[in-house]
């Protein structure tokens, strides 16, 4: 083994530039995958069920499923990839789960249900939708709670074992050991940050790819290791708006000198959250955990949507980026009012439209002068 | 629009300004309230508790329809909402934005008691939450749960099988957002909401739907079209925003008779009718003449489109002992019935061979994505059906992007390309 290997912030940015790979080791070992989209999925549940809960992610390249039987231009690119993934059979997932935590992700799991039905032929694996409610009632929380217990009950299924509670209650306490790891990471951006945004989320993203209990041990060795870099200098950023599971927007700002030290989206800053509770029943605290503490385009009432930015914004930030491309037809609606909270505190905010693979010269440019008029975060 | 063939396409164009005219009466001098909600809503809920109701989307083609709506997305974009945001349900919101500085018809919304939408799509919590704000309303959203088991044919089953068609959970939710409607619905008005009139006007809606499944049977049946789409629409919908009342379920009665007159009068609504379009999507609110553009050169006339058809289909409800849960069966998945696989490609394409349809135009509505998903499945199963397709991608409240000569020139290409 070399040496690149055995350091954890090493292992953990090859986690994240190869997201399946400990999926694949796991499966190769007879563990079954289950393919996941988004957060609002309890992956507790699905690991303490014996099963490898594996996040599916966007890649880079053709999408030719998705060109046949997407809509142009309506279909995120993300969503476009995964379904693209699916399709080819690119992965050996023993069933997938999709939460209505967005309008994609729901019509993902339509679309994919009808592939089935229509072509048998391609053979795909099972689609289930796990029915999570964002608005915050009353009957949307029972809703809630009553699918979650579905869910165990498929999971059960699924593995054709039953699911313990204390089973679940490791799982939980696993995943609450990487959520405090993903916490010391985030803890080295707070103040004068002492990681980059880019490295923020290499070291970050891994948590929804490898096993907690691993994750957890190599996270809390790199935010140690980490502990005493020196500062970085630059304007700090919070980036919002449209989910990115990839760096590249980071890796453009963070060009011109700034440093993102924040992004109010579960694959940066939010991924983590708070623990889930051990002081409930385990399947009552992931469900919670999914309803309450977890980022996503449909929670209801704006109010309580906003409340994480208008906290996490006052707090040690020069500017808010946000991210708005051209296939935005949601978070546009939020933009004029959360541009508005900043404007009243004084808090510099840009919005993007271009994506970053694609940025043209003068936007750019624009972008480059938007950082360089910022105050300067501190030294140390 | 083109000249209007029926009657009760006169009246119903007449009935509705009145009620307007009436509503606005109401609020501005007798203080009633009033509501405006989305299009698949429970009108029905409104209807007995004595509260009129405007669809969001009715007033959206009107005021497209008045060729406002490039003025008022630009006072929206002005205000740094971008204009890749959905335009169909947001429309009236623009408009109500504008304010002084935009002319809406027939005098424009009073200021509305509440307004109330089904949290389909994830935008249309955010438009009517600032509408909302704009209005200094109320909004009650109702939740909706998604559907876990499709089964296939489901206009075979939702008249009498709804209960096993619609799973038992999402009806049970259904029913409990109901309430918290009901209850503000009592607040407003003071009166108590009662259980025998809304299966009394359930009743209603089935008689009504059942006269245009009838008039829809009279249209497949006759050799010609005896009426244009844009007439069935007018009359269809002039009816649906207010089922189940005495004039709706009158109207489609007319609707009916008229239609019948004319298919034993031999009457078509284009004589030269050769061809027998479809349309696939939401109405070109602001370019209507585009439906019959192709009847002089072509004989193509526009037979069939969603809103007569999806009465029948979908509202029909038999077995009323718990009309709420009836109720609750008709709106719970509108959303997948009109635009997702595998109910949306399946029952337009059974509804082209019944129709004995030549040509499908659909419509990508670009500037509503929620509704643009499933087009892809539409076309798929039109063409396995052996139904020429044409996609056009347009907006159907936006003229601003909207070239009519060269879109009218891409449909004759098809009709000469693939049909003639």
């Amino acid at each position: 083994m070399t040496a690149t290997a055995t350091d954890p912030i090493a292992r953990l940015i090859a986690c994240y530039h190869n997201p399946m790979s400990a999926g694949l080791e796991a499966c190769a070992e007879g563990v079954p995958l289950i393919g996941i989209t988004s957060n609002t999925v309890p992956w507790e549940l699905i690991a303490a069920s014996g099963m490898f809960p594996v996040m599916l992610r966007s890649e880079a390249g053709a999408t030719p499923f998705a060109d046949a039987f997407m809509e142009p231009g309506i279909f995120q690119p993300r969503i476009r990839s995964i379904f693209d993934q699916i399709v080819a059979g690119r992965w050996p997932l023993r069933a997938i789960i999709l939460p209505r935590t967005s309008e994609q992700e729901y019509k993902l799991f339509l679309y994919l249900r009808e592939i089935a039905r229509q072509y048998p032929e391609k053979t795909l694996p099972p689609v289930y939708l796990y029915d999570l409610l964002h608005s915050r009632s009353e009957e949307s929380r029972a809703h809630g709670l009553k699918v979650t217990f579905g869910l165990k009950k498929l999971l059960e299924e699924i593995s054709g074992r039953s699911l313990a509670t204390d089973d679940i209650a490791t799982s939980i306490a696993e995943s609450n050991s990487a959520r405090s790891a993903v916490r010391s990471l985030v803890a080295l951006r707070r103040g004068a940050p002492r990681i980059s945004g880019c490295l923020a989320l290499s070291l970050i993203g891994p948590f929804w790819f490898i096993p907690r209990k691993r994750y957890g041990e190599l996270a809390h060795e790199a935010a140690a290791s980490l502990q005493d870099s020196p500062a970085l200098y630059g304007p700090r950023l919070l980036v919002k708006g449209v989910s990115i599971d990839q760096s590249e927007l980071h890796s453009l700002l963070e060009s011109f000198g700034a440093v993102v030290v924040s992004e109010d989206d579960w694959w940066g800053e939010r991924s983590a959250g708070q623990d889930i509770s051990t002081s409930t029943s385990p399947v009552e605290a992931c469900f919670e955990k999914c309803y309450s503490d977890s980022p996503s385009p449909r929670i209801f009432p704006g109010t309580f949507a906003d409340a994480w930015l208008n906290d996490r914004s006052r707090e040690g930030i020069e500017g808010v980026v946000f991210y708005l491309p051209e296939d935005d037809y949601v978070s546009g609606w939020d933009y004029p009012r959360q541009k508005s909270f900043l404007d009243a505190h004084g808090i510099p905010s840009l919005l993007i439209r271009e994506a970053p693979r694609q940025i043209q010269a003068a936007e750019s440019a624009r972008i480059q002068r938007w950082v360089k008029d910022l105050p300067q975060g501190p030294q140390s | 629009m083109s000249e209007k063939q029926l009657a009760c396409t006169v009246d119903a164009g007449a009935y509705q300004k009145e009620w307007f005219s009436q509503l606005r009466r109401d609020v501005f001098e007798r203080h009633q309230p009033y509501a405006i909600i989305q299009a698949d809503m429970p009108f029905e809920l409104f209807q007995v508790m004595g509260v009129p109701a405007v669809s969001n989307q009715w007033w959206a083609a009107l005021i497209s329809a008045k060729r406002l709506a490039p003025r008022c997305f630009d006072e929206l974009n002005a205000r740094g909402f971008h204009q890749g945001l959905c335009h169909y349900c947001s429309l009236p919101l623009a408009c109500t934005l504008a304010g002084d500085s935009v002319e809406a018809p027939w005098g424009g919304l009073p200021r509305p008691a509440l307004i109330s939408a089904r949290l389909t799509c994830d935008c249309i919590q955010r438009v009517f939450e600032i509408w909302a704000q704009a209005l200094g309303t109320e909004f009650i959203p109702l939740e909706n749960p998604g559907p876990t088991k499709l089964p296939p044919r489901w206009w075979e089953l939702g008249r009498y099988h709804w209960q096993q068609l619609f799973e038992s959970d999402r009806l049970d939710l259904t029913v409990d957002q109901f309430h918290i409607l009901i209850r503000a619905l009592e607040r407003i008005t003071g009166r108590r909401f009662e259980i025998d009139a809304l299966r009394q006007l359930m009743e209603g809606v089935n008689r009504q739907e059942e006269y245009f499944d009838e008039a829809r049977q009279w249209i497949r049946k006759a050799p010609k079209t005896p009426v244009r789409m844009t007439e069935q629409i007018t009359n269809v919908m002039a009816a649906q925003w207010l089922r189940g009342t005495d004039w709706a379920v009158e109207h489609a009665k007319k609707f009916r008779d008229e239609i019948r007159t004319r298919v034993e009068s031999g009457i078509a609504s284009c004589p030269e009718e050769k061809l027998r379009l479809m349309w696939v999507g939401a109405g070109l609110w602001h370019d209507t003449d585009f439906y019959t553009a192709f009847e002089s050169q072509y004989g193509a006339v526009f037979v069939w489109s969603m809103y007569l058809a999806f009465g029948p289909d979908g509202y029909i409800r038999y077995g009323l002992s718990d009309p709420l849960r009836a109720l609750a069966s008709r709106v719970v998945s509108m959303n997948e019935q009109l635009h997702n696989p595998p109910w949306a490609n399946e029952w337009i394409a059974d509804q082209a061979i019944k129709h004995r349809i030549d040509g499908a135009v659909v419509l990508i509505p670009a500037g509503t994505r929620s509704a643009a998903s499933g087009t892809r499945f539409i076309e798929m199963a039109l063409e396995k059906a052996h139904v020429p397709v044409m996609t056009i991608a347009a907006d159907v409240v936006d003229s601003r992007s909207w070239d009519g000569q060269t879109m009218r020139e891409m449909v004759a290409r098809f009709i000469e390309e693939r049909l003639c």
